[in-house]
């Protein structure tokens, strides 16, 4: 990568009157490899280059992007930006304000032992075909199913008129397995690690190694097809246990969003929308009960959200959110720190290809580990329901009402996973919810990687990691479909 | 660049593919320009412009596929993109349900598809529609107080050559506003929004966007609380368009019927919808947004009746030519994604142009009908919860109000509703004669005899 291209975009853009300019160059390397039904579906490399600029001038901000890597194409995009932000002035209520520079000179890189671009290709179709037939073949009922891969790189280059030049190369990969069930135009499926595709990680190939696709595909398919006769899951108030493939995304909806300062101050309202946790309420509102601490930390090795520095420039670190139950931090940007007066940003802009704007997103929301262990907390459990991997997912707002399903169930009685149950699901408000977590467990705490978050306008889709272990909710509404 | 210089990369492309030993070879060009300028607390935060462009390669050897998106139109870097694809293509295995690439069809070019005012406009262009927006919403009442949003502009354009002898091309043109104001009062806050979108920018009235948005917004100021329930409903075109857009995307895709996923499979010919409700996926109407006249394969874009006065049949499906290429006698009805959402979006086949029909009802007829009943401005965070018995689940937003006695009383709550389309859409009172586009859809109003609620938002 080329920081000529980038001095360039920095000159010019000063030049024109910029008071402070940044720029990232990159690439970005995408494989993906899905088989279904015995044959190929998806074999396919998605690449993009390219470069963006963004600049303050007369105290507004002006963003430009292109895909076309030339000296010529970058002075004209430096320009594009000034002049943007020159027309971001005409509606501005006051000037944009930075916390101080941590620039430096650095470079960081995903830490692995297997590169997952240099396994051959044939290698990967032939583990996935393995165990994609292994789903198929548990029953006649199993009218689709697939396995997957993917691998994901991304280089990239940040300069910055504060005399930043950081490269960093991010590599994360993972896959999963999922078996589908018809009868009678009853659908049932069951995925494995996680649905969303899977589970993902910053490593190198021996993460996907590690899932051991194929030891769990017999699983996946029986399941599929025992959900078929399972009893529903019915309507009532119970003790809630989710497992972390579950929990994950209910930490990602309802602290990772509304823990976002931009939404916080009101930025996203005219798309996701705003969030319950206003700055008023930092250090007083009471987020959950004591047994919750969750934290933003972007260096925990392996996690989805890991990486070096954000695309700001700021160095990795992590950031506590909520602590004992009590909403302490949020996620920031260096101009939404300065505008709650804090001394440095959370280090969370990040932004989906180099083309474009970076924006807050979660690094790794974790939910620290408890006391328990996880076998505990269903012996513990007298009449409850236990649900993993997630089917269905929404969340109003201001990130308080929610509603998940998932795809299988147990019903616990007396300390005992009793029966299998289908079509769960559960509803509350986030702070009630987290307010009657009495339980989280420490033996079973991992990092699950969520490749798809949605964010933004334009929409931008970004990586981010949750690590969490099971946990009980009391008195949860469950079984919210008739 | 011209939508005659897309061709001529992807042509050479082809010919590189076939060169370096493809049997058939399908490559896709795009270029795409937008800018966005967007605001919050009453004032732009954030101001984009974005140039993307690149190919996707199709390679195909000996019923062996290979694919590669490059987000590149350096032709050095298209040739190794071909290479890379042929090498993909080498060490998959041969898929048996692929025939053939489709051989070439008639199309025309659709009129009025692209402005070059549109896709021209500056950013001291869209700042200024952003301040009067900010000012015209602030004076509507003083107790607004933040305005957010964005105002978009741009184009894109596609060329699609094959092996087989394809030659298409498409370009468009959009533009898109939408408001959100924040009223607050005595410690409650209101939200209230509008949107618009069209091919031509001059075609957007800003400032009524901005009126809507304020207005409801007041209007929303301390809501009640409201019991769950079913409740007779009156849903504006924004939120009758999530309707029409999740049973596209949960239904009428071949991949999703083929895997016994959509729940058009379980109910073919069935009067499974009110018969007063017709869909269709058109791109050559003048409503549609998106006006391409083929899809990513270069095949004209059919226009399909999804939903016929209530009824879903088996020319409901939409088809690309693998998809068709599994059933016997089938062929493709021409929705293979675009080329750019093959970079962004799934790579199956469904309808991103779709229209319902309007009826005859004004709103104030829809609502003078309701004893009892809610009116929803727009949903939020919509997803389904079981494809097969078309189950969504999802809050309204930005506006939500009680109807007693035939008119609206006063604002309620955010509701969480959990429903069967199958059950809601089955018995529509009335469909209101104006329609509407939200983003790719477009719809009227519709009052629903019932819509099952399930939860409070309370705030």
């Amino acid at each position: 990568m080329s920081a000529e291209l980038g001095k360039a975009v920095l000159e010019t853009a000063r030049k024109n009157g910029a008071s402070y300019v940044d720029v990232r160059i990159g690439e970005v390397f995408d494989e993906h490899v899905t088989v279904k039904k015995g044959l190929p579906d998806d074999i396919s490399l998605r690449q993009t280059n390219g470069f963006g600029v963004r600049v303050i001038v007369d105290g507004a901000w002006g963003f430009a992007g292109s895909v076309f890597l030339t000296k010529g194409e970058a002075v004209q995009t430096a320009q594009a930006a000034v002049s943007i932000a020159k027309a971001s002035s005409k509606a501005k209520k006051k000037p944009v304000a930075l916390t101080p520079s941590e620039s430096r000179k650095g470079k960081y890189a995903t830490k692995m032992k297997k590169d997952p671009f240099r396994v051959p290709l044939d290698e990967k179709i032939d583990f996935l075909l393995h165990a994609e037939r292994t789903i198929a073949g548990q029953s006649d009922l199993i009218k689709s199913s697939s396995a997957f891969f993917r691998a994901f790189r991304e280089n990239k280059l940040f300069m910055s008129t504060e005399g930043a030049e950081i490269s960093q190369q991010i590599t994360w990969c993972g896959g999963g397995l999922e078996g589908v069930a018809v009868r009678n135009g009853e659908v049932q499926r069951r995925s494995f690690p996680a649905s969303f595709r899977g589970n993902f990680s910053t490593s190198g190939y021996e993460f996907f190694e590690s899932l051991a696709l194929s030891d769990h595909a017999k699983q996946v398919g029986q399941e599929a097809v025992k959900l078929l006769d399972a009893e529903k899951c019915a309507a009532t108030e119970t003790d809630l246990i989710l497992t972390g493939d579950q929990l994950a995304l209910q930490i990602h909806e309802s602290c990772g969003h509304p823990t976002e300062l931009d939404r916080a101050l009101g930025m996203e309202a005219d798309y996701a929308g705003t969030s319950f946790l206003v700055p008023n309420k930092l250090g007083k509102l009471k987020y959950g009960s004591k047994y919750v601490n969750i934290v933003a930390d972007a260096t925990v090795p392996g996690g989805l959200g890991t990486f070096g520095f954000d695309d700001e420039g700021t160095p990795a670190r992590c950031t506590d959110l909520i602590k004992s139950g009590l909403f302490v931090g949020y996620q920031t940007s260096r101009e939404t720190a300065a505008e709650l007066r804090q001394k440095r940003s959370s280090g969370g802009m990040r932004a989906q290809s180099p083309m474009a704007l970076p924006l807050i997103r979660m690094t790794n929301i974790n939910l620290l580990p408890g006391n328990w262990k996880s076998d505990e907390i269903v012996e513990d459990t007298k009449k409850g329901v236990s649900m993993m991997v997630n089917k269905s997912w929404s969340i109003d707002d201001r990130r308080l009402n929610f509603q998940f399903g998932t795809e299988i169930a147990w019903k616990i009685k007396n300390g005992s996973k009793e029966k299998i149950l289908k079509n769960p699901t559960y509803t509350g408000m986030t702070p009630i919810f987290w307010g009657s977590c009495d339980a989280v467990s420490k033996n079973d705490w991992k990092m699950w990687g969520t490749p798809n978050c949605g964010k933004g306008v334009p929409g931008q889709v970004m990586y981010v990691g949750h690590g969490c272990a099971t946990a009980r909710f009391t008195k949860t509404r469950i079984g919210v479909l008739r | 660049m011209s939508t005659k210089q897309l061709l001529e990369i992807s042509e050479k492309a082809v010919k590189a593919a076939l060169k370096k030993g493809a049997d058939q070879a399908q490559v896709a060009s795009f270029i795409m320009d937008t800018a966005l300028t967007r605001f919050a607390n009453s004032q732009i935060h954030q101001n984009v412009a974005n140039k993307n462009g690149g190919v996707a390669v199709k390679v195909i050897t000996k019923k062996k596929i290979g694919t590669l998106r490059a987000n590149t139109l350096d032709a050095k870097k298209i040739e190794d993109a071909v290479e890379k694809a042929l090498n993909i293509a080498r060490v998959s295995p041969p898929n048996k349900d692929f025939k053939s690439l489709p051989s070439p069809q008639k199309w025309t070019p659709i009129k009025g598809a692209f402005d070059p005012k549109t896709a021209a406009c500056t950013p001291e262009f869209r700042a200024g529609k952003v301040k009067d927006m900010i000012q015209k919403a602030h004076s509507k009442s003083t107790r607004i107080k933040a305005v957010a949003g964005s105002f978009s502009t741009g184009s894109s354009s596609f060329a699609i050559s094959s092996s087989l002898g394809v030659s298409a091309y498409a370009q468009v043109s959009l533009a898109s506003v939408n408001v959100t104001a924040i009223a607050e009062a005595t410690g409650s806050q209101g939200f209230g929004s509008d949107e618009q979108h069209s091919r031509f920018v001059k075609a957007l009235d800003h400032i009524h966007v901005a009126e809507e948005a304020a207005e409801k917004s007041v209007r929303s100021i301390k809501p009640i609380k409201i019991e769950p329930g079913e409740y007779e409903t009156v849903l504006s075109p924004r939120a009758s368009a999530t309707f029409v857009s999740f049973l596209g995307f949960m239904g009428f895709s071949a991949t999703t019927y083929q895997d016994g996923q959509s729940f058009v499979k379980y109910h073919l010919d069935e009067q499974v919808f009110d018969e007063k409700f017709t869909v269709k996926d058109d791109s050559k109407d003048p409503w549609t947004l998106y006006a391409v006249p083929v899809d990513g394969e270069g095949l004209p874009k059919k226009s399909l009746k999804l939903i016929d006065r209530g009824v879903v049949s088996e020319g409901s499906i939409c088809y690309d030519s693998f998809t068709a290429g599994k059933e016997k006698g089938r062929k493709s009805t021409g929705h293979a994604p675009p080329p750019i959402m093959m970079f962004f979006g799934p790579m199956r086949p469904f309808p991103i142009n779709m229209i319902a029909s309007s009826g005859d009802a004004s709103m104030e007829e829809m609502i003078k009908d309701v004893r009892h009943g809610v009116f929803v401005t727009r949903f939020h965070y919509t997803n389904p919860v079981d494809p097969t018995k078309a189950i969504l689940t999802g809050l309204t937003r930005d506006g939500t109000f009680l109807i007693e006695n035939g008119e609206i009383s006063q604002p309620v709550m955010n509701l969480r509703y959990t429903d069967s389309m199958l059950t809601a859409l089955k018995k529509i009172d009335m469909i209101g004669k104006a329609l509407q586009r939200t983003g790719d859809t477009t719809t009227p109003a519709m009052k629903l005899k019932k819509l099952r609620f399930t939860g409070v938002t309370e705030y």
